[in-house]
């Protein structure tokens, strides 16, 4: 009897999660620094899946079949822009759903309103290291530009699901709050690294840059995809020491080799920061992101 | 300049270390017409390391070079024991079907741990120029010691020697390139091992001497690859597999001269000149007539060697248009670098600009972008329209030199036209 009923409650609890989970928007997003920022507005209200999963370059990202099948089943989808996630095209092109497509009502640019920095027009600058002229792609690395971005979902999820709006809006004004407090935090702590001289491997940083007042000189590759020459490379050594740059960064996903032999010539060393949730252990979510690339910093500042 | 050796030097050594060994595997693999045997063995090995990381072993390890050598040494089993198929069917099919076999299972393997698709790409994409002593340390005394193994047996390595002899060939072949790829990278290697090897078979009969022109030329390229991508500002690897490719085109032209009768390769060398340099004249012609508005490869290619050759076709007015819009691009092009070099500097100095300024910077920027491109415009257009005024006389124009270097007598065959009749 006891077990009879206990299979009972059971059918009962998945019927009810089931209708639960039905009842619940189902968001897709490109890249899952763009899935926890749907989480922090969209809550318990929300599943978001993220196309690209951590680690992977977004840039370079092949779909599979199942990334089709969850573009059928989403009924919001929230992408980087600016080029970033450019292979979302075709795939939308494919599913056929006007309404997640670009210009429909469920589809969320988050570069929308942002201030892009680095923007060429459509000439390839000189040496930025991005082969398109949208202007550099990596703003969720700004918290601040956090308030933009979320500000786009909200507004999505609020039209589609317009009973549940108040919710969102608050969830939004919890993770800003909790988000400006922690800004404040990291700024006091990279303020170690004021002026400090950084290079990078690829051009991934200027936001984060711009925020905390880092000063990135130089990148060790120089277009997406192409191997640095031998005569950019000797240049970027030569500047490290006349520079005393003392700190490289590398993404997870980027060459070692090549970081190695940059940082081992010019005497400086490497740091390994997540350019997206995800991509180091401890990254999980939007905030915890900063938290560990602060503290990789903050770590390589002190050893100085 | 002292910078520069000192930066080039230690990935010269490494070129001269894999030229020494891959000229002579090449000349083996040549004989055995197993041209892209490397690429098999070098996508098995890096499937080994990528079974390796996924079991959890780090990138660098004794057990991931385990697993590469193991799996590398099935390979060799595998392709010594296919050897009697070359009679039915070429072996090149098996190692085209390793080849992919493998790439696609580290594929499926590698979707389940995105971690290590860098780890992946690294094993097979190898950069010469970031390779040092370490990796000299390492190659110089495996390569010797495949070397010497090689000189010892080598009246077993023929290729027509038994199973055993085959699966020795092919199991040190795959340690060589298990090491070298991961070093230079796949396209790197293949050159290596085919380019100098094929020129030595070409200028060459005895197998010493096909070796000494393989290292000679193989160095000698290698050091011209890297100077130039030096020098030009170019990826060293892919300098370098083009500087192999032109070396061998080159090869090819001398072959002639070398091996024959040198007044008859003249003839021929200068015909084939002359009938290529005349069916671009003419296509070109026949690109003018029908479409002078699209792209014009040879008359660009003209122009951007020596712009003063528009003053040919353009009149005043066009090219004061043409000179003003050039002009106004530029400006706008140094504008926008200046105020992204501005907003860059911004980040560490001084007070910093906030959102609205970066925001107004990027409206400039995007302004002047399109701006450019309005120039840019006008440029291509005012071009075109003066093509298209000159379509039939450039046309003419281009025919006539077409008929110019053709290397046809035209009197003897107007004569024979006529004597027919």
């Amino acid at each position: 009897m006891l077990l009879l009923r206990s299979v009972l409650l059971f059918a009962l609890l998945a019927v009810a999660s089931a209708a639960f989970a039905q009842d619940r928007v189902q968001v897709v997003t490109t890249t899952t620094d763009l899935r926890s920022l749907t989480e922090a507005v969209g809550g318990d209200r929300v599943v978001a899946v993220s196309l690209v999963p951590p680690n992977l370059d977004a840039e370079e990202y092949q779909p599979k079949p199942q990334d089709m099948l969850r573009l059928k089943q989403a009924r919001l989808l929230v992408r980087v822009g600016l080029d970033y996630d450019l292979w979302l095209d075709r795939l939308l092109a494919q599913a056929g759903r006007p309404e997640i497509s670009r210009g429909g009502p469920a589809y969320v640019d988050a570069s929308f309103a942002i201030a892009v920095l680095e923007l060429r027009g459509m000439s390839v600058g000189p040496g930025d290291g991005h082969a398109h002229g949208s202007g550099n792609p990596h703003f969720w690395l700004d918290p601040k530009n956090a308030e933009t971005i979320t500000a786009n979902i909200l507004e999505a999820l609020a039209r589609l699901d317009p009973a549940n709006a108040r919710t969102y809006e608050a969830n939004r004004q919890a993770f800003l709050t909790r988000l400006n407090a922690k800004l404040t935090e990291w700024e006091s702590k990279l303020s170690a690294l004021k002026g400090m001289p950084i290079v990078a491997y690829h051009n991934s940083w200027p936001y984060f840059a711009r925020r905390f007042r880092l000063d990135v000189i130089g990148f060790i590759e120089t277009k997406p995809g192409v191997p640095p020459s031998p005569s950019h490379l000797a240049e970027i050594v030569r500047d490290m020491r006349a520079r005393g740059v003392r700190i490289v960064v590398r993404e997870p996903h980027e060459p070692e080799r090549d970081v190695a032999f940059v940082a081992s010539r010019a005497g400086a060393q490497i740091v390994k920061l997540a350019a997206s949730v995800g991509a180091l252990p401890g990254a999980n979510d939007y905030i915890s992101l900063f938290d560990v690339n602060v503290a990789a910093l903050t770590a390589a500042a002190a050893k100085q | 300049m002292i910078d520069v050796i000192q930066f080039l030097w230690p990935a010269f050594l490494v070129a001269v270390c894999l030229v020494g060994i891959h000229a002579y595997f090449g000349i083996m693999v040549l004989a055995r017409k197993v041209i892209f045997v490397d690429l098999a063995l070098a996508q098995i090995a890096a499937l080994g390391a990528t079974v390796a990381f996924m079991l959890g072993h780090p990138p660098q390890s004794i057990a991931t070079y385990g697993y590469s050598l193991t799996f590398t040494l099935l390979a060799a089993v595998l392709l010594a024991f296919t050897r009697a198929w070359g009679t039915r069917v070429p072996q090149e099919a098996l190692i085209g079907v390793i080849y992919v076999v493998a790439a696609a299972i580290a594929i499926l393997l590698i979707d389940r741990a995105p971690q290590g698709a860098e780890h992946l790409k690294q094993i097979l994409t190898g950069n010469i120029l970031t390779s040092g002593f370490s990796d000299l340390a390492v190659i110089v005394p495996l390569y010797a010691a495949v070397g010497l193994l090689h000189w010892l047996l080598r009246r077993h390595m023929t290729g027509a020697g038994s199973l055993a002899w085959e699966f020795v060939f092919y199991a040190t072949f795959g340690i060589v390139v298990t090491s070298s790829v991961a070093i230079a990278g796949v396209l790197l290697v293949f050159s290596f091992l085919i380019i100098p090897a094929t020129i030595g078979i070409l200028l060459a009969d005895s197998l010493s001497r096909q070796l000494a022109i393989g290292w000679i030329i193989g160095v000698l390229v290698s050091a011209a690859g890297l100077a130039a991508s030096f020098v030009f500002d170019l990826p060293t690897g892919a300098a370098m597999v083009c500087a192999f490719g032109a070396s061998l085109a080159l090869a090819g032209v001398l072959y002639p001269f070398v091996r024959g009768d040198r007044q008859r390769a003249l003839r021929s060398t200068t015909r084939t000149v002359r009938w290529i340099g005349a069916v671009i004249l003419a296509g070109s012609a026949l690109q003018l007539a029908v479409a002078p508005r699209a792209d014009q490869p040879l008359l660009d290619l003209a122009e951007w060697a020596t712009p003063s050759l528009r003053r040919l076709y353009f009149t005043r007015a066009e090219a004061a248009t043409y000179a003003d819009a050039t002009e106004y691009a530029e400006r706008y092009r140094r504008q926008a670098e200046d105020l992204n070099e501005r907003e860059r500097r911004n980040r560490t100095e001084g007070q910093g600009l906030d959102d609205f300024a970066v925001a107004r910077i990027s409206s400039f920027l995007k302004s002047y972008g399109e701006m450019r491109k309005g120039e840019q415009f006008v440029m291509g257009e005012v071009r075109a329209r003066a093509r298209e005024r000159i379509r039939w006389i450039g046309s003419l124009a281009l025919l006539a030199c077409a008929f110019l270097v053709v290397p046809v007598r035209w009197r003897r065959l107007s004569m024979r036209f006529s004597g027919r009749k």
